[in-house]
């Protein structure tokens, strides 16, 4: 009988044990331990765009990797050590290719993971904030995730425009080991502009930059408005995805729709806010590196914080015939410089080095830094006030062509283009616009899904045509998401 | 002087009573000489007296006139005496005073020049009899060993009911003043006691040999069940026994009593005494779960097979037992199948080895002490390399000398020529030797014990060097230990047990064993001033890119050079364990325990490199401010372990019934921190205060894990008359590492026995043993990271956003994670023929692993690559068989014979879509560099994880030198496809056990032991990182010279030796593994009584161990690629006082 008691003893003590045995990581830190605290919330959102930030996502690969390549702003030499001899021909069997594109999959999602976890917590556990912080958590995370999901859609998935209701990507909107099933591209565009819009409506009144007193410039400016918040997490709003990025995002994103109204009048919302200046032509050619304004910083709406960076894009663009080189008669033509001299980008960005036997290239100079003091923050961009300018001018040419033409316009003198442009019709127009797309964009990841939206061939650097097909625009799905996924 | 007297009787006596008694008659020898009257003169050896009738005192002073002789002597003791009649003429002083005293009531004795006179007692008495009325007799005996039929020295002969007593002699034989009819018992160390009635006459007495208590009972950690009932499947190991085999290394001891229990030897590491040794149980029962990297069969982690070691009732890890003193250890119980270990619930699975330390004893203080040599001597005789000669012929045969980039041949054959007047002058360094020894190790250990019934303590103290064959290497041991046991009543027993622990490993400053094999002989080690040389050659090599770094210069490094630096790497660790016991006996049958323990250890690891350290010879000129670096790591880790037990014992009737049920708590925290520190200005300053900066890029890391354990269990054997027996166990058992829906779980085991030789149709037969055993359980097993059903961010400490740090999920936590449980069956039967004089028993074993925990992929659009699952199935069976006779026994001699075998098949059941993608990475890592010639390690359902995977081969086409293999559809080709790669051998032998002969002589006893290990098939890797796939620029297996394919038609076992293509895996390397070892060689002589008793000892004996001497093998490899192998000879002394 004793034992009988004993043992009973023992059974219950042993269900009052379940708290005891629930161990909390303390060098990490558990999902619900991280939820408890309004700092949690902010560290959640903000890991996402450090998450982002590697270079196998925008730190390098999706900026001035994959996209750029398969775009063919590159003079891939034979002594390149990054691996791109193959991903530059389309051989899309390649190992290093197929390493570069899975690794680019699997980080997006993982960042989605992290929005809808972070989602998830907003709801259950979103009251410990106050509502302007929690408003502005979940449009950053609504507006993160049809972010990333558009960038997998424009890379995994057949453009719109040629084939709408292709089976595309899975949307993910919950944070689950449950396979998700493809959507169509319709279906995809549908819920990222959803997505983007309410998380747009959410920003409207909590964003700060949104406020007249939210100034753009540049952090070394005194006063810099835009670190004139006492909480470190409403700083450097153009460093996260801020109301008016939304917008801009809406707008790319209306455009590859074939929603031209709805991206009009984003663009115009951006445009018509004069938020964001044109950078002096007197910073952009500036002689000292310490006050130089090479990217344009005033002019990005959203741009990736990347301090660590600089020694990983040194060794990808300034590592001559090793790195990711354009030669230079090719870069010459790329700027039209015989036509259309005076391209401050061309000046600016390149920089010739003699190689032997009269091979001449050019390094990307973008990026370069100063090791001591610069100007702006280490960043790489992500939208820029010009793509406004050229979505504007692409949705406005059928309504008022003299419109759209001086749109275009604005941006080539910003540029220092003097020369004013004609067009016939709007095709022309289009292919003016590509071309001052690719040199606005080098380097920034986003040309290829110009000509992929546009569904257009474009012309490779030694001048031949890259015909529009999906074999060159889409990229297949990993194999595990296939095969673990059934896709 | 009389004081040494004294202290000699004290010795001669081994009771502390009668210690006392004698000197309490020293004081009062003392006091005595008050009352004496002391007279002195005197000058005559020799006596002549012619007296009648003369009083003593008169005869006294007579005699010391002429003798100089004092008499000591009390006047009311003179006054018993009578006068004497006395006529001798130069008769010696002994014979007068013998003539004079016979017929006295008084006698005396003669200490220095003075004879004292006292009662008829001698003064230095083995009887004190003075308390009896009826008179007593001088009862003689001898006392003998009845089973080796010698005399039994020492043995303590006391009077039933008194405290009075003798010690027998060097021959056995007492004297003692006892009334006929008397009890007296006999008792010695070791032997049972015996009762004989006194008699006058000769007694003769013969001691039966008392078995150990600890080899009746098994341990199993929660309660003592006798052996004879038990029908789990354990076996119990005396400290002794295991200090037999291998003084130093109690693991590899333990191996040898059960081959089921295996420490794996590692071919990298061989016998660095830093490296902790992989041990498994029975085959392994899980599949490593790491970080998905590709494991070659080598880097296998054994960690995950561990089985669970329990000190005292304490779990403790494998490096606390690794640096046990064996000294300590009182026995040591291997639970092996569910009925032994079920008890142990979800940590039972790998089996669980209980470890009892020794227990002070009562008595007075008794000190112990031993003491242990040991000479380890590197064991190069498996590395067979080429000489200066030969290797540069083999050079030259290789094509290193044809034109390279910019060198013509001419400059070529210049340098080819400058090498061979090298040799020519006599350079031949023998490399091999230069980072090795021949170490010295000593251990001393000192045991204090003693006390009464209430309390009883012991101290111990340890000081062990174990330097290692590399230079510099070695683990350096201290313990302080106490343990304070007190028992107030006969209802409570408290025991205390502090020990504290200290100990420092170093590792070479020499660097890779492997360096050392690879320098070619005509390299001169020293310039010709004697300076170690830092470079000692440079190639130019052709790496075939078609770029401009297509020809690269590569400078030959003299590892040696290192060495002379001030570079170290060590890590020490200090432990304190506390562990409080305390013992209710509440009836005779009914008894609650508690036992509590806490461990606090913590590691410091400090490894410098100096900037002068060949890892920075080749940084470029801007990197000269990082060279040099320093790891700084402290590892803290508190256990806390306690358990309460209620036992109870009963005998009713015919049943018997050991019951225990208790509960056990478990909680572990592990806090490590580390950093890396680079850039260092010069080779003396090598606090890390002088690092230049914190490692690129890098950040203090940390990491911190707790885990919990909570269960509670029961456990009952239950016996009918001993012929029939049962046990059933079951726990049920809680974990932090489990998900929040799983985390509880049950185990149970089921045991049944037959007792056959204790039926009544057996009686009387040669069967003297008889025993049929099964069982079957559920076991578990918790063996891996804690956290893994949470999910968890970590922050980006190293790079904080713009607007704060971020945290991300890195994790994806599984709530459903379960345990790994095993399903146990065991049968077994013992076997004993003629009085146990040949013993056998055998075992077959079936453990079936459900829910292997692994890696489940998923697609990475959920974001994560993979979770953690139960999914997958392993089985493992076995047979397990012992044998031990006693092959020839008389007075002298003894001869044994034992030997144990053990087989295990391991077959993967089922595997999950992980590693079915891990597969096809390997297939992937295959082709890559330096991985081409090693067989990595596959899951294949079916196929054992000791397969080995590898494309099947023809052997070397003599036209042509090149290797012709087998395709899948059975072509033959040239070309080596990693899609042919298939299952080629299994590295499973057919058995592995030890066996060896274990003769005593009189007092000499010699042990032999051999290991063995045949049918199976191994991956000779030497033949193809060493001859094919070698590099012709470093040394190499002289077998390239002798076997390597040189002109059509020769029929060789490697291909062409001009080739330098790699060679890939094929099974042309594979060849049968078959060993026999001498591993261990044990001599002990037990010395005399009168040998140590003159040395005031209480035993003596010496030893001599020889370790890991002698070895053949199927197959000819180099063995200890990192660190060597080393023989090892240990000359021990063991005493107490």
């Amino acid at each position: 009988m004793k034992n009988y008691i004993w043992f009973a003893i023992v059974v219950l003590s042993l269900s009052s044990c379940k708290k005891w045995l629930d161990v909390s990581p303390v060098s990490q830190v558990s999902e619900e331990e991280l939820f408890k605290s309004a700092e949690g919330f902010e560290e959640a959102l903000t890991g996402i765009y450090t998450n982002c930030t590697n270079m196998n996502l925008y730190g390098f690969e999706l900026t001035g990797g994959l996209p750029e390549v398969l775009a063919q702003n590159y003079s891939i030499s034979n002594d390149e050590f990054l691996h791109y001899q193959q991903a530059v021909n389309y051989n899309y069997k390649d190992r290093f290719y197929i390493a570069k594109k899975d690794t680019a999959w699997s980080g997006l999602y993982n960042a989605i993971a992290n929005c809808n976890l972070l989602l998830k917590n907003l709801e259950t556990h979103g009251e410990i904030l106050t509502t302007d912080r929690q408003t502005l958590i979940k449009g950053e995370a609504l507006a993160l995730r049809g972010f990333l999901h558009f960038d997998l859609l424009r890379l995994f998935a057949p453009s719109f425009k040629s084939n709408p209701g292709a089976k595309a990507i899975p949307y993910i909107t919950e944070f689950s080991n449950k396979v998700t099933p493809i959507s169509t591209v319709t279906e995809v565009l549908t819920n990222i502009v959803n997505d983007l819009q309410q998380a747009k409506e959410l920003m409207r009144q909590f964003d700060p930059i949104v406020t007249a007193g939210y100034k753009v410039g540049y952090n070394t400016d005194n006063p810099s408005t835009e670190e004139a918040s006492s909480s470190l997490f409403l700083q450097n709003r153009r460093h996260r995805l801020n109301y008016y990025a939304i917008c801009g995002e809406l707008a790319r994103v209306n455009l590859y729709f074939d929603k031209r109204t709805d991206a009009l009048t984003n663009a115009m919302e951006v445009i018509n806010s004069n938020k964001f200046p044109w950078t002096d032509a007197a910073d952009f050619i500036n002689s000292d590196p310490k006050v130089k304004d090479r990217i344009a910083y005033k002019e990005l709406l959203f741009a990736w914080y990347v301090p660590n960076m600089s020694d990983t894009l040194n060794t990808r663009f300034n590592l001559g015939l090793k790195s990711l080189i354009i030669e230079d008669n090719a870069c010459q033509a790329l700027y039209e410089v015989a036509s259309s001299g005076g391209d401050r980008r061309f000046q600016q960005w390149f920089k010739l080095v003699s190689g032997a036997s009269s091979f001449n290239w050019d390094e990307l100079q973008k990026y370069q830094r100063d090791p001591d003091k610069n100007r702006h923050y280490m960043v790489l961009p992500a939208i820029r006030l010009s793509e406004m300018y050229y979505i504007a001018s692409e949705c406005t040419y059928e309504s008022d062509p003299a419109k759209a033409l001086s749109l275009l316009q604005t941006v080539r003198s910003v540029r220092g283009i003097g020369k004013t442009l004609t067009v016939a019709n709007k095709d022309e127009l289009l292919q003016e616009l590509v071309k001052e797309a690719r040199k606005e964009f080098f380097g920034d990841g986003q040309i290829f899904y110009m000509y992929k939206r546009l569904n257009r061939p474009f012309a490779s650097l030694l001048g031949s045509s890259i015909p529009a097909s999906d074999k060159v625009f889409v990229m297949p799905l990993p194999d595990n998401e296939i095969e673990f996924g059934n896709r | 002087m009389i004081f040494t007297n004294l202290c000699q009787a004290v010795r001669i006596s081994q009771r502390a009573k009668s210690k006392t008694i004698l000197v309490m008659k020293l004081t009062a020898v003392f006091i005595l000489a008050g009352f004496l009257q002391v007279s002195a003169a005197g000058f005559s050896q020799t006596v002549t007296v012619t007296k009648e009738n003369i009083p003593l005192q008169k005869l006294f002073r007579e005699i010391k006139k002429q003798t100089g002789y004092v008499f000591f002597y009390n006047m009311r003791l003179l006054q018993k005496t009578h006068p004497v009649n006395i006529d001798v003429k130069n008769k010696s002083l002994r014979e007068v005073l013998d003539l004079v005293f016979e017929a006295q009531p008084v006698t005396y004795s003669i200490v220095n020049k003075t004879i004292v006179v006292n009662d008829r007692a001698p003064l230095p008495p083995p009887v004190v009899t003075q308390v009896d009325t009826v008179p007593a007799v001088d009862i003689r005996g001898g006392v003998i060993d009845e089973v080796s039929g010698t005399p039994v020295v020492g043995a303590n002969v006391v009077i039933k009911g008194s405290k009075l007593g003798t010690v027998t002699d060097g021959s056995g034989n007492f004297v003692i003043r006892a009334k006929p009819g008397t009890t007296l018992v006999i008792s010695f160390v070791g032997f049972e006691n015996v009762n004989v009635t006194a008699k006058v006459g000769s007694l003769s007495v013969k001691l039966k040999p008392s078995k150990d208590p600890m080899a009746d009972v098994v341990i199993t950690g929660y309660q003592q069940i006798k052996k004879e009932s038990f029908t789990g499947n354990a076996v119990t190991v005396t400290g002794d026994e295991l200090k037999r085999i291998n003084p130093t290394n109690m693991l590899q001891s333990i191996q040898a009593y059960d081959p089921s229990f295996q420490v794996a030897q590692s071919n990298l590491l061989g016998s660095n005494p830093n490296s902790l040794p992989r041990v498994n149980l029975r085959g392994s029962a899980s599949l490593p779960t790491g970080g998905g990297d590709v494991l070659t069969r080598n880097n296998l982690t054994g960690n995950v097979n561990l089985p669970t070691f329990i000190l005292d009732g304490y779990e403790v890890s494998i490096e606390k037992v690794y640096d046990m003193d064996v000294n300590r250890v009182q026995s040591i119980t291997l639970l092996k199948d569910a009925a032994a270990t079920a008890v142990y619930g979800s940590r039972a699975a790998n089996g669980v080895l209980v470890i009892t330390t020794k227990a002070p004893q009562e008595g007075k203080l008794q000190l112990s002490y031993s003491y242990d040599g040991t000479m380890s001597a590197p064991d190069l005789s498996d590395y067979h390399v080429l000489n200066a000669t030969d290797k540069l012929e083999y050079e030259r045969l290789a094509g290193l000398y044809k034109a390279v980039g910019d060198r013509t041949a001419n400059d070529q054959e210049e340098l080819y020529y400058k090498k061979k007047s090298n040799v020519l002058a006599g350079v031949n360094t023998y490399w091999l030797s230069q980072p090795v020894r021949t170490a010295f190790g000593h251990k001393n250990s000192l045991y204090l014990e003693g006390g009464n019934a209430t309390i009883r303590y012991g101290i111990d103290l340890r000081y062990q060097t174990q330097p290692g064959v590399m230079k510099g290497s070695g683990r350096d041991r201290y313990g302080l230990g106490s343990v304070l046991s007190y028992a107030p009543n006969k209802k409570f027993i408290f025991r205390n047990s502090l020990t504290v622990t200290q100990v420092t490993a170093k590792e070479s400053p020499y660097g890779s064993f492997a360096s050392y094999v690879a320098m070619n002989p005509y390299y001169p080690k020293t310039d010709s001033n004697g300076h170690v040389l830092q470079v000692v050659d440079s190639w130019l090599i052709d790496t075939r890119l078609q770029d401009s770094s297509q020809y690269k210069t590569q400078n030959v490094l003299n590892p040696m050079y290192n060495g002379t630096l001030s570079n170290f790497d060590q890590t020490k660790y200090i432990e304190f364990i506390d562990a409080f016991s305390a013992d209710w006996n509440m009836t005779n049958a009914l008894r609650l325990r508690g036992i509590a323990s806490v461990t606090k250890r913590k590691y410091t690891t400090d490894r410098f490199l100096s900037p002068l350290s060949n890892e920075f010879y080749n940084y470029e000129t801007s990197r000269l401010k990082e060279r040099g670096s320093y790891f700084y790591n402290t590892v803290d880790e508190n256990i806390f372990d306690g358990s309460l037990t209620l036992n109870y014992n009963k005998q009713l009737g015919d049943h018997f019934l050991n019951l225990a049920t208790g509960v056990n708590v478990q909680t572990n925290s592990n806090d490590s921190k580390s950093i890396m520190a680079i850039g260092f200005s010069n080779d003396r300053f090598t606090n890390i205060a002088f690092a230049n900066s914190y490692a690129l890029n890098s950040s203090p890391d940390a990491n911190y894990t707790l885990q919990r354990l909570f269960g509670s269990f029961m456990s009952l054997n239950y016996s009918y008359r001993n012929k029939y027996m049962a046990d059933l166990s079951a726990r049920l058992d809680g974990s932090s590492k489990f998900g929040n829906d799983n985390k509880t779980a049950p185990f149970w085991s089921f045991g049944i026995g037959w007792n056959v030789h204790k039926e009544d149709f057996l009686m009387n037969s040669n069967i003297s043993t008889l025993r049929l055993r099964a069982s079957t359980g559920l076991t578990g097993q918790v063996n891996f990271e804690p956290y893994q059903s949470k999910t968890t961010y970590d922050y980006y400490t190293s790079n904080w956003y713009s607007t704060g740090i971020g945290a991300s999920v890195i994790t994806y936590g599984n709530e459903n994670l379960k345990w790994q449980k095993t399903d146990n069956y065991d049968v077994g039967m013992d076997l004993g023929l003629f009085r146990d004089k040949l013993y056998f028993s055998a075992r077959y074993y079936q453990k079936l692993t459900h829910g292997l925990l692994a890696d489940i992929i998923l697609p990475p659009s959920t974001g994560f690559n993979s979770y953690k699952e139960n999914l997958g199935d392993m089985k493992n069976t076995g047979v397990e068989i012992n044998l031990k006779a006693t092959a020839f026994k008389n007075r002298d001699w003894t001869v044994n014979f034992t030997a144990n075998f053990s087989r295990n098949d391991n077959k993967i059941v089922r595997i999950s879509n992980a590693l079915k993608a891990y597969n096809d990475k390997v297939d992937d890592e295959q082709g890559k560099n330096g991985l081409q010639g090693t067989p990595l390690l596959r899951y294949r359902e079916g196929q054992s994880i000791n397969t080995i995977y590898a494309v099947h081969s023809l052997g070397i086409d003599p036209e042509n030198g090149k290797e012709i293999f087998v395709k899948k559809d059975g072509t033959q080709t040239y070309d080596w496809d990693v899609k042919d790669i298939m299952p080629v051998g299994d590295n499973t032998p057919f058995a592995l056990g030890y066996f060896g002969p274990n003769v005593s002589y009189k007092r000499f006893l010699l042990n032999v032991l051999f290991y063995t290990r045949f049918g199976g098939k191994e991956y000779n890797q030497t033949l193809v990182d060493r001859i094919e796939n070698a590099d012709p620029r470093f040394n190499v297996d002289s077998r390239v010279l002798s076997d390597r394919w040189k002109k059509p038609g020769d029929h060789a076992l490697y291909k062409d030796i001009s080739l330098t293509d790699k060679t890939f895996v094929s099974d042309r390397f594979i060849q049968k593994d078959n060993v026999v070892e001498l591993q261990s060689v044990y001599l002990s002589y037990d010395f005399e009584k009168r040998l140590y008793s003159k040395l005031s000892m209480r035993n003596l004996r010496v030893s001599f161990t020889m370790n890991d001497i002698w070895r053949t093998s199927s197959m000819k490899t180099e063995r200890g690629i990192d660190y060597p192998f080393a023989r090892s000879f240990t000359f021990s002394i063991q005493t107490s006082l």
